[in-house]
């Protein structure tokens, strides 16, 4: 019976042996993404992306080599990051890709360095996480984009008083100093209004700026369901407000489908207009492929997931080729990416920063959100002065 | 300064009032069994998504959804309590990891069903505002919710007051044993206090997705609020939790105006143990001291 099963077992990998071409290899990527929790939204957004990166270098190493995503939701937690890169690292995960907030990507990135791991990621903006000396530590967008695009929206509108409504987290506190910071610089006043997570009722803080600080712009530095009740707040109390500005997660196309009426004229980053524009074979087969597996158009955040996956998926093949992958020298490799992606162009400083990211503003107009900053890159007119109520 | 302090107070009692609706039913809960249902919030959160399903899947007003959030929520909440009913050893301790697991299934289901997208009311009705004497705004499902609310309210307290099954239930809270003797089915009170926690519930989940925004991770939060609350208001006091629920919110509301939003959940905190330590038994709490 053993000698059976013995039989079974060889001839079972003979076949597997002969199905696999001569010289293969599987190249398994660790992922950790808040999937349920506060962030599941954003992560699920970012991993749709680097679903779509690890199946385009399936389809176009075929017969050559293969990729394997193994993913573990990290449920917006620490702790459980930590958990799951240590997890995955000692199964052998040769490089990590996601993690979302910065508070979460710091001690899990940490500990994909002790393990000798790359990470990429494009959910962590806070200046201190490429301050810390990790030479295996990569991200593909900064606060300093969303940061320059927000001021350069706001300065170019020539507005003289502007209320930052921002969380109290790491990465929104960064980017609300900054833009506090550089448009104080230019002589803008500003009023800071920092709220906390918990926080379901904005009207407090709307008037506020309407009766107290007498603001011409809201900046708003936070998340969806953030945006959604402070714009919620300012439709009832109507401040006079030239313009209503926001980062991330806020000129999307959930957005402008889910609240259309609250959206309009409001601002937020943005890197393309919707519906979607791609332009470039690249950015079309990536499309292509999201709309193939997930059923609707990407948003910015499968972007990001796609580009710094791609970008890792193509430093591996490199650093595999030249035979260097097994002894540390992934890390060199991806820091020596460079070149045009769906993101604009990405390289890599020594701190593992892409001092190239340079976001820019879209604005919802009707069912649409067009790009109206930078002037160059602009898919429509800006409506200033506009809000939604 | 004067509009700035008037609107923060009208604020924060329109808030009160929706954190009284949402703790309602945990203290009602609390009351007759000394049991925390740590689900309470994610029943909460079941009913604001049945009220998404009906608005976009149905096409129907979120009023609408009440009868039906009543259904299954008022069933979610028997199902909870014919779980716990089950539990033969330690029923606090042990409800307390139950219920606490219970909350995490409810959550990913309704992580499965609806996605972790935010969603809230597409209704604009909801979201008009509602200006009182040129100073006080609001929008309208605020408003609305909290009438409703308040109306909820002294119904719970007053059944509890008048009807039978209301001094059964209190008789069955106040000893289970001497309840049982005079005739009283502690284990339907139980069930009874469990369905109309749902039924609260339903109301105060239908409050939410319509004056704010849903998603997954909420529940939580709407249970550690709700438990605040409770303990604020004193045992099985109804009107404790609307008077601990307004001061709760009032003082956020003045926090984030004249101080620091993000300081708003502290200044709750300091209040809600500033009012344990003077009282141990919360505001309209019985104490179980007895003096010599």
């Amino acid at each position: 019976m053993r000698s059976l099963g013995r039989l079974l077992s060889c001839s079972f990998a003979l076949a597997l042996a002969g199905l696999a071409p001569a010289g293969a290899d599987t190249f398994a990527i660790g992922s950790h993404v808040p999937l349920t929790g506060n962030l599941a939204r954003v992560g699920k957004g970012m991993d749709e992306g680097i679903a779509v990166a690890v199946a385009l270098a399936n389809e176009d190493s075929k017969g050559k080599h293969s990729f394997e995503l193994r993913r573990i939701d990290d449920e917006t937690s620490p702790a459980k990051a930590v958990a799951a890169v240590e997890r995955l690292a000692a199964e052998g995960v040769v490089a990590f890709t996601g993690g979302y907030g910065s508070n979460i990507i710091g001690p899990a990135s940490e500990a994909a360095d002790k393990a000798g791991k790359v990470y990429v990621t494009s959910g962590g903006v806070s200046p201190g996480l490429t301050k810390r000396g990790l030479k295996t530590f990569f991200r593909i967008n900064n606060e300093d984009g969303y940061g320059r695009a927000m001021v350069g929206l706001l300065r170019d509108l020539g507005v003289k008083k502007v209320a930052v409504v921002y969380l109290n987290k790491e990465a929104t506190v960064s980017i609300a100093r900054y833009v506090e910071r550089e448009l104080k610089g230019a002589g803008v006043e500003v009023a800071m209004a920092e709220f906390d997570e918990s926080t379901k009722d904005f009207k407090p803080v709307i008037n506020r700026v309407k009766l107290r600080d007498r603001s011409e712009a809201v900046a708003m530095v936070g998340y969806e369901n953030d945006y959604v009740g402070i714009l919620r707040a300012a439709a009832v109390l109507k401040p006079d407000v030239k313009a209503m500005v926001g980062v991330w997660s806020l000129a999307t196309s959930q957005m402008n489908g889910e609240f259309n009426d609250l959206m309009q004229n409001v601002y937020g980053t943005a890197l393309l207009p919707y519906p979607v524009a791609f332009q470039g074979e690249e950015a079309k087969r990536f499309g292509e492929t999201y709309q193939r597996l997930h059923g609707k158009e990407p948003d910015y955040l499968g972007q990001f997931g796609y580009v710094q996956t791609k970008l890792l998926i193509e430093a591996i093949l490199r650093a595999h080729d030249k035979g260097v992958l097994k002894t540390g020298g992934l890390s060199d490799e991806l820091r020596a990416a460079k070149g045009e992606t769906l993101i604009g162009e990405v390289a890599f400083d020594p701190a593992g920063d892409n001092p190239n990211f340079a976001h820019r503003m879209g604005q919802h107009q009707g069912k649409r959100v067009e790009i109206v900053w930078p002037t160059a890159t602009a898919t429509g007119k800006m409506n200033f002065p506009g809000v939604s109520w | 300064m004067t509009e700035l302090t008037l609107q923060a107070l009208y604020s924060g009692l329109l808030v009160g009032g929706a954190y009284a609706m949402i703790a309602l039913g945990l203290a009602l809960v609390f009351g007759t069994m000394r049991l925390i249902n740590l689900a309470h919030g994610e029943l909460v959160l079941l009913a604001a998504y049945i009220a998404f399903e009906m608005e976009r899947g149905y096409g129907l007003n979120a009023l609408a959804a009440i009868p039906v959030a009543i259904v299954i929520v008022g069933a979610t909440a028997l199902l909870t309590y014919l779980a716990i009913s089950r539990i033969r050893h330690e029923r606090e301790l042990n409800s307390l990891i139950l219920t606490f697991g219970l909350a995490i299934v409810l959550t990913n289901l309704i992580l499965m069903r609806w996605s972790a997208d935010i969603r809230s009311t597409s209704n604009g009705w909801f979201q008009e505002g509602v200006v009182l004497g040129g100073t006080l705004f609001s929008m309208r499902s605020e408003l609305l919710f909290f009438l409703i609310g308040l109306a909820l309210i002294g119904a719970v307290h007053l059944w509890l007051a008048k009807t039978w099954n209301g001094r059964a239930l209190r008789a069955v809270a106040s000893n289970r044993a001497a309840a049982t003797l005079m005739g009283v089915n502690p284990a339907r009170v139980e069930a009874f206090s469990f369905v109309i926690a749902g039924l609260l519930a339903s109301v105060a989940g239908v409050a939410v997705y319509t004056a704010s925004v849903v998603y997954p991770a909420l529940g939580h939060n709407l249970t550690v609020k709700a438990f605040v609350i409770t303990v604020l208001a004193g045992l099985g006091s109804v009107p404790g939790v609307l008077i601990g629920a307004v001061m709760l919110g009032v003082a956020e509301a003045l926090t984030a105006t004249f101080l620091k939003p993000s300081l708003q959940e502290l200044a709750a905190m300091v209040i809600f143990l500033g009012v344990l330590f003077l009282k141990p038994s919360g505001l309209f709490g019985r104490s179980n001291t007895v003096r010599r």
